[in-house]
């Protein structure tokens, strides 16, 4: 009886054993896929164009910084990735300021045509940027800002806008108003309350609204082409689509330049990641 | 007025919301006048040595805004760069900032969306043709009088046949041209002896190649229909039409144009082009054929400069069409572009005289003999040119060509302009598989022409 | 109390609502207008006028070819991205929530697509696709196979898919995963208890405590699917090949940016935003009539 007891238990364990295994394997192939391209496109970085063509998986024959050089040598990317840095910076920051405003409004009074304001931000996360651009470009042009920074910051800071406030809209409607009511009760208006409590306790929205606002700003390759037409005031996303559109058939050149372009945001991703988690989905749940 | 007002009120407010947000918004309100300091600053720094000088002169720093046709790949890029080194070695007080870029459909588009909007460049060299229609449209253009009235050396190494060559079309000339170009089969002839063939010099020896290397697992055709098929567009049309009837711009498609335009479809179904044409892009098809997977390449004389192995290269006359009404050795050609100089630039009394040089530097007769040379001293030059030694196997082959050519044609483009031209250019694919008429394109195509000259 | 006074609602909501009055509700009606004329330029320049021309680009609309295709992969893009995107999502996010070691870990790298520009994914599996000397063609060229034309006609558009669907899992496998780390365990030891295995807690449990989050996703996913421009765009441009990969967006473009067909393509931008109108509305429904129903 025992026996036989210890041997099912061991069958259990064992077949257990056996269904974890198979979930790690299955979550590393995928992790491979995820991981495979960035190892790829990093190792043919380094390699002649030719030898990209032949024998794009063995390591490089000689290790060269040689396309590195090419595109720094050939453009300016220090001053791309300041421009970038810049555009995506102030538009995160605006984007940040705004949908924390909006979102507190619309989350904390009740007035009349709410549903209606809520119903036009829904909405505006339908436009897509190509559809708006010709008119935009013409107001651009109209106030004289072509070429600037503004000029790309200002529609991509609209654009991300919907998609911020639903999400810290969801999250600030999960904080419970009495504290508020308590500090309004000891003499704190409400901007008071804003700026010290409610913007403290939002800060993994916050940081999420931060972090998808600069990487949709930094990687939109779309506005900047088209508000930025002066290639010595180009971000790097622009810089080197063009280095792929003039040089197409240098592909170790072509493979430095998108190693160029990940670089920054892997970085900013991986320090920030643990806020993304949390903030994400706590608004896109309740939102 | 009420953008104005609008925007004043968006400054404000994106200001006063990036204030509160952090402090280094501050670096951003400023950043783009910052930037444009310090850009003048370091121009100033360079010429620091030389300031003492220049303020002799009385010159203050100037930033040239160019932009030309030698980007990219192109082997005219190098002289062109070369040239504007040199040109602010000289001339220390001016900064060039150079915006080149090789010409397609969508940079003809762009540039004609900055005349528009008022975000012209200084100097620009660009087409001469119909295609500079919308650019013309915008008048920001100094014409060449104007410019010869105050600085009368101005274009003078130029012949005077190039200077007619880029007059536009309404009869006025602004454009100070290089050099010209042809078009014509380009062929990897060690392809053409490995399998014992001749090269092609009329529809069926053509037939009888692309067959054979077709069979050979040899690509017969370098060519990217969903890119840049032009040259063969207009070879087409050439040799289908007749020369007569080819520089006409008829109100409704003519039966040869779309018979001409038809023959994608027999190429197509021959094997002639790479299996990936309707992905691939240009630079890539010619690389195919640099590397000698792909035996014929239609291209423009500047090909020429990027082909390594010129001792077996050859280029040669458009072989021909079944019941072509061209002459055999009708060619497409001619100068079809040129710097200008815009209104902008002129109007600038620190800019008059910088532009001014500037297109000197381009445009006089030791530049264009390096460009001449650069793309492999075989196309026609806008000033007389000294030959030079040693001609290489493809230049010997392409002066034959050139020399025997029985007409010289501008192609389609420079007559129809850039809007129209492109319907056509887009939709070479669906020509090429039978899925869409090539009756239907070209009236498509004529009908915006017509639209657009009302 | 506090929110009883209403005047500070104007200092919070007019900046925002501004903005996206100014940059999308405003260049929306603009568009409206510039798809009943014929647009010679991108901007009216001072001397011309442009001619009215009515209907003509709706008449253009119903009857083009191409927008029929380009509808219809968008249309059949939403319900991919539902399909692949949501679904292996959820599969991940199940399996993870399963193990105890490396979860963080897998949380990083299954992220990893999300944050890379499409432009640069693009560029990356146009190095894969190529015909001559691509990486698949390497792999089947080592196994001595022949060459395949990964972007021909029959297979461009599934090929053209894969990167597209693959890049955005990572985002929808995020906010699944969240949603599941709420639920709380001692429904699952309840009914573990209770003799249920693995499957059947999936089953019985997750799944209908995720609906919220599966209706968010969903609904993302959907619009997402109208956006799609960039990827298809650097790695096919014009809906090469022959225009059997042409979104709607592709197809905008290339209509307004390469053949400078501004009108048409205004009217096209019209169809795209309305068409996602419709779509978000009808989500909307589905999901409060499935709400209603619990």
């Amino acid at each position: 009886m025992r026996l036989i007891n210890g041997n099912g238990k061991d069958k259990k364990r064992k077949k257990h054993k056996i269904s974890t295994i198979v979930i790690y394997v299955i979550l590393t192939l995928w992790a491979l896929t995820t991981l495979f391209p960035f190892l790829w496109v990093i190792l043919n970085s380094f390699k002649e164009s030719s030898e990209v063509l032949t024998s794009s998986f063995s390591l490089p024959q000689n290790f060269s910084w040689n396309n590195y050089n090419n595109a720094f040598h050939r453009l300016n990317v220090l001053n791309a990735y300041k421009n970038s840095f810049l555009i995506s910076g102030s538009v995160t920051l605006g984007v940040m300021a705004l949908s924390a405003c909006m979102s507190f409004a619309l989350s904390r009074y009740r007035f009349k045509g709410k549903s209606v304001i809520h119903g036009l931000i829904v909405a505006s996360l339908m436009f897509p940027v190509f559809s708006t651009i010709i008119p935009v470009f013409r107001m651009i042009v109209a106030w004289g800002l072509l070429n600037k920074n503004i000029a790309v910051i200002l529609p991509q800071t609209a654009g991300n806008l919907s998609f911020a406030t639903i999400v810290m809209l969801g999250f600030m409607e999960s904080i419970p108003v009495e504290m508020e009511e308590a500090a309004y009760m000891e003499g704190a208006n409400v901007f008071q309350v804003f700026t010290r409590m409610i913007i403290p306790l939002c800060k993994p929205s916050l940081s999420t609204v931060a972090i998808f606002s600069f990487l949709w700003s930094y990687n939109d390759l779309f506005v900047q082409k088209i508000m930025i037409r002066d290639n010595t005031k180009f971000p790097v996303s622009t810089l080197l689509e063009e280095i792929s559109s003039q040089y197409g058939t240098d592909f170790g050149l072509m493979a430095a330049s998108v190693t160029i372009i990940m670089i920054p945001v892997i970085l900013v991703y991986i320090f920030l990641q643990k806020n993304i988690i949390r903030g994400l989905t706590a608004g896109a749940i309740k939102g | 007025m009420k953008g104005k007002v609008l925007s004043l009120l968006l400054a404000a407010a994106m200001a006063a919301s990036l204030l509160a947000g952090c402090g280094s918004a501050k670096t951003d309100e400023g950043s783009e006048a910052a930037s444009s300091a310090e850009t003048e600053a370091a121009a100033e720094g360079e010429a620091g040595t030389e300031a003492a000088a220049e303020a002799e002169a009385g010159k203050n720093p100037v930033t040239l805004k160019t932009v030309s046709m030698f980007g990219g790949t192109d082997p005219n890029a190098g002289v062109y760069q070369a040239i504007n080194q040199e040109f602010m070695g000289e001339y220390e007080y001016i900064t060039i900032e150079d915006n080149s870029q090789s010409s397609d459909e969508d940079w003809k588009a762009s540039v004609a969306a900055d005349f528009s909007v008022g975000n012209e460049p200084d100097v620009i060299q660009y087409f001469a043709d119909a295609t500079a229609n919308t650019v013309l449209a915008t008048d920001k253009f100094v014409t060449l009088d104007e410019i010869q009235a105050e600085y009368p050396e101005y274009a003078q190494d130029t012949l005077e046949a190039a200077l007619e060559a880029v007059t536009n079309p309404d009869g006025v000339r602004r454009a100070v041209p290089t050099t010209g170009y042809w078009e014509g089969l380009f062929c990897n002839k060690d392809l053409f002896d490995e399998y014992d063939l001749e090269l092609p010099a009329d529809w069926d020896s053509l037939v009888t190649a692309i067959d054979t290397f077709k069979e050979n697992g040899i690509i017969p055709i370098a060519c990217s229909l969903n890119n840049v098929p032009h040259y063969w567009v207009e070879y087409f049309l050439l040799y289908a039409a007749g020369e007569a009837d080819y520089i006409t711009t008829p109100g409704e498609a003519p039966e040869s144009w779309v018979k001409g335009l038809e023959t994608f479809k027999t190429l197509r179904d021959m094997g002639a082009f790479p299996e990936d044409t309707d992905t691939v892009d240009n630079d890539y098809t010619g690389q195919l054929f640099i590397n000698k997977q792909a035996a014929m390449q239609l291209d423009g004389s500047w090909f020429a400069g990027s082909i390594e192995d010129t001792d077996n290269t050859v280029v040669i006359a458009f072989p021909g069409l079944e019941d072509q009404k061209a002459q055999a050795g009708a060619m497409v050609g001619g100068i079809s572009s040129g710097f200008y100089i815009t209104k902008k630039a002129w109007e600038d009394p620190d800019k008059r005289e910088a532009a001014v040089r500037f297109v000197e530097a381009h445009t006089s007769k030791e530049a264009v003999q390096r460009y001449w040379e650069a793309t492999g001293a075989i196309s026609k030059a806008a000033v007389e040119v000294d030959s030079i030694d040693g001609m290489t196997p493809l230049a010997l082959s392409a002066l034959d060509y050139t020399n025997g050519a029985t007409s010289i044609c501008a192609p389609t483009d420079s007559r129809l302009g850039q809007e129209p031209y492109a319907v056509i250019i887009s939709n070479i694919v669906k020509i090429s598989t039978g899925s869409a008429s090539a009756d239907d394109v070209l009236n498509e195509a004529l009908e915006l022409y017509a639209q657009r000259s009302e | 109390m506090l929110y009883k006074r209403r005047w500070p609602l104007l200092i919070f909501l007019v900046p925002g609502l501004l903005f996206m009055f100014i940059f999308l509700y405003v260049p929306f009606i603009e568009n409206i207008k510039n798809s009943f004329y014929d647009m010679t330029a991108i901007v009216e320049m001072p001397g011309t006028k442009w001619k009215f021309i009515g209907l003509r680009n709706y008449r253009k609309l119903i009857t083009d070819p191409d927008v029929g295709t380009a509808l219809f992969n968008s249309l059949k893009m939403m319900v991919l991205t539902i399909l692949f995107e949501v679904g292996i999502a959820f599969i991940l996010a199940v399996l993870v929530s399963q193990v105890k070691k490396l979860q963080q870990l897998f949380r990083t790298l299954y992220f990893f697509p999300v944050v890379i520009s499409a432009t640069a994914l693009g560029l990356l599996f146009k190095l894969f696709y190529n015909y001559n000397g691509g990486m698949l063609n390497q792999i089947l060229e080592y196994f001595g196979k022949e060459p395949v034309n990964w972007l021909s006609t029959e297979l461009a558009f599934t090929m053209i898919c894969i990167p597209t669907l693959w890049s955005y899992i990572g985002f929808y496998f995020v906010i699944l995963l969240t949603g599941l780390s709420d639920i709380s365990d001692d429904l699952y030891e309840a009914a573990a208890i209770d003799g249920c295995n693995r499957f059947k807690q999936v089953f019985y449990i997750t799944l209908p405590m995720m609906k919220p989050v599966f209706f968010t996703s969903v609904t993302l996913a959907v619009t997402g699917a109208l956006k799609v421009f960039d990827l298809p765009w650097v790695m096919v441009p014009n809906g090469a090949p022959q225009g059997v990969t042409h979104f709607l967006g592709t197809y905008m473009y290339q209509t307004t940016f390469s053949l400078s067909n501004f009108d048409y393509g205004s009217t096209l931008a019209i169809l795209i935003v309305v068409l996602g109108i419709v779509v978000s509305r009808m989500m909307r429904f589905l999901t409060k009539d499935r709400k209603g129903g619990e």
